[in-house]
């Protein structure tokens, strides 16, 4: 053999397992292990339906906004038709194509058809919001009152229910789907066994697809483990600068089913910009380990010690997603905090407080959405979920003290004097001390009360070891 | 735990007071204080070199039955701290319930960081937690000497007949609780105030990882305060800074030294309340509690159970009948050591 030929060899040789570790880190291209199987497909790897509710859940978002502040049935039909109809022609809203960042699908049923949203809701009840509803008559009744309500905020109770709607279908449908279904019964030895196909004829097992669907929900890019924090994230806001890292497969356009951030995912990309938390990545990360050890079993059933390794692993997703939704209201804690303080300031002064309170009620919509979100678990957070709950209220306090107490029997909101804007900062300042206790948070944006802590830190304990 | 590791981490917990800087004792600390010893012994009181050097590492200071209770004491104290300490009030819980109290008492949080100077609240600040630590440094330390049950607890400190730097771990842990509780309450409510008002403006200004006026006291006099090395100041001084000599008459036993120089570092607290000592070249002093010697004073039992007794003893008299010698019962005799408020 020629000296340039061995020469060739070695570094092709030292090349490829270079390449299998770059491909084994995007979650995709996994092969297709059903015995049988004849079809032509050679990835196993499927999730497009989550997609598709990711996509009708950003547009349903978008539609909350489009109110003119009067009743407004044909606004209305439309975002039932993002939420609860499976009807073709639904034209995806966000996220669409804009100068330098193109989008490959223009319609929800170029991803998957026949999705829908409110069958894949969290059916339990739901304590964080008035009126003693289920998840799906939640969502539902807040359409109704967003379709009314003018670019959708209501300046009476405070609410944007654009915000609320969309933090809190995260966690009822993303969310709740994966930690509650996906990632914890299907994995089940009996459920969705791994040495059958998922459905007749398909070109995935049952465990693959049950992993890739709770993936799906997440809504990381499948190459996100190799993305930066902000370059994830910057992806969510169509930013043309970050269009040639998220063209995975170098298309020219973004497709959706695989190269875009949504809902979590985007939070735990925002939470880990600074580098103080890893989410997506660790996130990713566990979903492809994962899927590797469920293509690794060749389509036979999962031993107990397979299912059990794909248990903790889905353990660490669930705990590392719980706290990305847990940082998420933590940061807007902070928020509603910073907006109270000018609130007062502002009002002592007698200026305009308009612009602020609008701001005020944004951040309590994205507070009050994602502390909601966090109950949908399936798990009861018990005294946690009780002084959540207690500590946000129903609504934002007025500037006259004023929270929403109920709903009464026509849906209209009920209101009654509660606590000042003084004790609804303390409240905050109380709530952001249990959510990171709770949740044993490490980024805290926002924290009200950091500098606390560093002067204490700065100072140094007093353990009292010393006298004179 | 294996035996082994818990000795070793009863070991390395005591230890690593000589590395931390926010200690009495970290080692840089204790180097400038033997150095100042050193320049006074031999450039203010004419030693040789070698005698500046025998005189600051003397037997009689380092190693002798109060010294090595001493080192005994602070041992075990690292050990009962250690399980205490988690337990205590921290600055952490003062500091956010005075947080949260301000948020009601001026309905909302004014936004008063713009109003003054960046560096003025950075002063401010330092110079407060220094100030108002030692004000209750003083007001603690003159309680302990005038409420009677305290005496029972800090005459374990005031029980050492030698003094050197480790002498300040020799107390009883009650009152290593007592001073637990106290910096929590000062340092989380003048934190807790000037966060408050200043938010993220307000810093501590450190040097080598201390607050600077504390690392200037430890550096310059806190280790010298516990030692043979009479160092005075010039009077007008010693009325603003406590100099070691003063710090050692208050543990002298003869009988006008007696409840004088209860402050920290700052003397103007003994001038204002009527407590304060010039310290004299001249006069040699004796330390401990009574001038007889007793050796009792340095077992380990007495300094540990001795207070408990005491306490208890002087609870129960007010329910029974003193019999005879009953005070004289105790371990040790009370009678000659007793400098509280009620004995006056």
């Amino acid at each position: 053999m020629k000296f340039k030929t061995l020469l060739t060899l070695v570094f092709a040789g030292s090349l490829l397992p270079a390449l299998a570790q770059s491909d084994s880190e995007v979650y995709m291209n996994y092969p297709v292990t059903v015995k049988g199987y004849t079809g032509d497909k050679t990835d196993s790897t499927s999730y497009s339906g989550q997609i598709a509710r990711h996509v009708l859940h950003n547009s349903l978002k978008k539609l909350a906004g489009k109110g003119n502040g009067e009743p407004n049935e044909e606004l209305k039909a439309k975002m039932m038709a993002y939420y609860s109809g499976t009807g073709e022609g639904r034209e995806i809203l966000d996220p669409t194509s804009k100068e330098g960042f193109a989008v490959k699908q223009t319609m929800v049923d170029e991803i998957s058809k026949g999705k829908e949203l409110k069958g894949k809701t969290y059916k339990g009840a739901v304590n964080s919001w008035p009126g003693y509803m289920t998840g799906p008559e939640v969502i539902e009744f807040m359409i109704d009152k967003a379709s009314s309500a003018n670019k959708g905020y209501d300046p009476i109770t405070g609410y944007d229910y654009g915000q609320l709607i969309s933090k809190f279908m995260m966690g009822a449908v993303f969310y709740n789907q994966a930690v509650d279904n996906y990632l914890d019964e299907r994995l089940s030895a009996e459920k969705n066994p791994n040495d059958k196909p998922y459905k007749e004829g398909r070109h995935y097992s049952g465990k693959e697809h049950v992993w890739d669907e709770g993936f799906g929900y997440f809504g990381a890019p499948a190459h996100a483990v190799s993305l930066e924090a902000n370059q994830a994230y910057s992806i969510a806001k169509r930013k043309p600068d970050v269009m040639a890292v998220a063209d995975l497969n170098n298309d020219g356009v973004i497709d959706l089913k695989s190269e875009m951030t949504f809902a979590h995912a985007y939070y735990a990309a925002d939470a880990d910009k600074g580098g103080k938390t890893s989410y997506l990545a660790d996130i990713t990360g566990a979903f492809i380990d994962g899927r590797k050890l469920i293509a690794s079993a060749d389509s036979n059933a999962l031993t107990d010690a397979q299912r059990a390794e794909l248990m903790a692993i889905a353990d660490t997703i669930k705990m590392k997603w719980e706290q990305v939704i847990a940082e998420a209201t933590f940061k807007y804690a902070g928020s509603v905090y910073k907006d109270l303080q000018k609130l007062i300031t502002i009002v002592e002064a007698d200026g305009d407080v308009s612009e602020v309170f609008r701001a005020y009620a944004k951040h309590w919509g994205e507070l009050k959405g994602f502390s909601m979100a966090l109950q949908t678990s399936g798990q009861d957070l018990g005294e946690t979920a009780v002084r959540m709950n207690r500590l946000i209220g129903f609504s934002p306090v007025h500037l006259d003290g004023n929270q929403v107490t109920g709903i009464d029997g026509n849906g209209n909101y009920q209101t009654a004097s509660g606590s000042s804007m003084a004790e609804y900062m303390v409240h905050m300042v109380k709530l952001q001390n249990l959510l990171g206790d709770e949740f044993n948070l490490t980024k805290r944006k926002n924290d009200a009360t950091s500098e606390l802590e560093d002067l204490i830190e700065s100072v140094g304990a007093s353990t009292g070891a010393e006298t004179d | 735990m294996t035996d082994y590791d818990t000795i070793w981490g009863i070991g390395s917990e005591m230890l690593l007071v000589f590395f931390d800087p926010l200690k009495r004792v970290y080692w840089v600390y204790l180097l400038s204080a033997a150095a100042i010893a050193f320049l006074w012994l031999k450039f203010l009181k004419n030693f040789s070199f070698f005698g500046a050097i025998r005189k600051i590492f003397a037997k009689a200071s380092w190693w002798n039955s109060s010294a090595r209770a001493d080192y005994c004491v602070m041992a075990v104290n690292s050990v009962v701290m250690s399980v205490f300490s988690p337990r205590l009030l921290g600055q952490t819980a003062v500091a956010y319930l005075v947080f949260e109290w301000l948020h009601q008492l001026f309905a909302g949080r004014p936004q008063a960081a713009d109003m003054v100077p960046e560096w003025l609240i950075v002063v401010a600040f330092t110079l407060c937690l220094f100030v108002l630590d030692d004000l209750a440094r003083y007001i603690v330390h003159r309680m302990l000497h005038r409420i009677p049950v305290l005496w029972a607890f800090h005459k374990v400190h005031h029980s050492a007949t030698a003094l050197n730097p480790l002498t300040v771990f020799r107390m009883h842990p009650v009152e290593g609780i007592l001073f637990a509780v106290r910096g929590a309450l000062v340092q989380g409510i003048t934190i807790a105030v000037f966060v408050f008002f200043f938010g993220s403006q307000v810093q501590l200004i450190m040097v080598f990882g201390a607050g600077v006026f504390n690392w200037m006291f430890n550096a310059l006099l806190a280790n010298l305060r516990h030692s043979h090395i009479q160092i005075g100041f010039w009077k007008p001084v010693e009325r603003i800074f406590i100099s070691p000599a003063q710090h050692q008459i208050h543990h002298s036993i003869s009988e006008h030294h007696r409840d004088k120089n209860f402050g920290v570092a700052l003397a103007i607290w003994d001038w204002m309340f009527n407590t304060h000592c010039h310290s004299n070249a001249d006069e040699e002093l004796t330390f401990g509690l009574s001038v007889e010697s007793n050796e009792q004073h340095h077992r380990l039992t007495s300094i540990y159970l001795q207070p408990f007794a005491e306490v208890f003893h002087s609870m129960s008299l007010p329910f029974k009948r003193v019999r005879g010698n009953e005070r004289t019962e105790l371990p040790v005799d009370l009678t000659g050591v007793d400098r509280g408020f009620f004995n006056k």
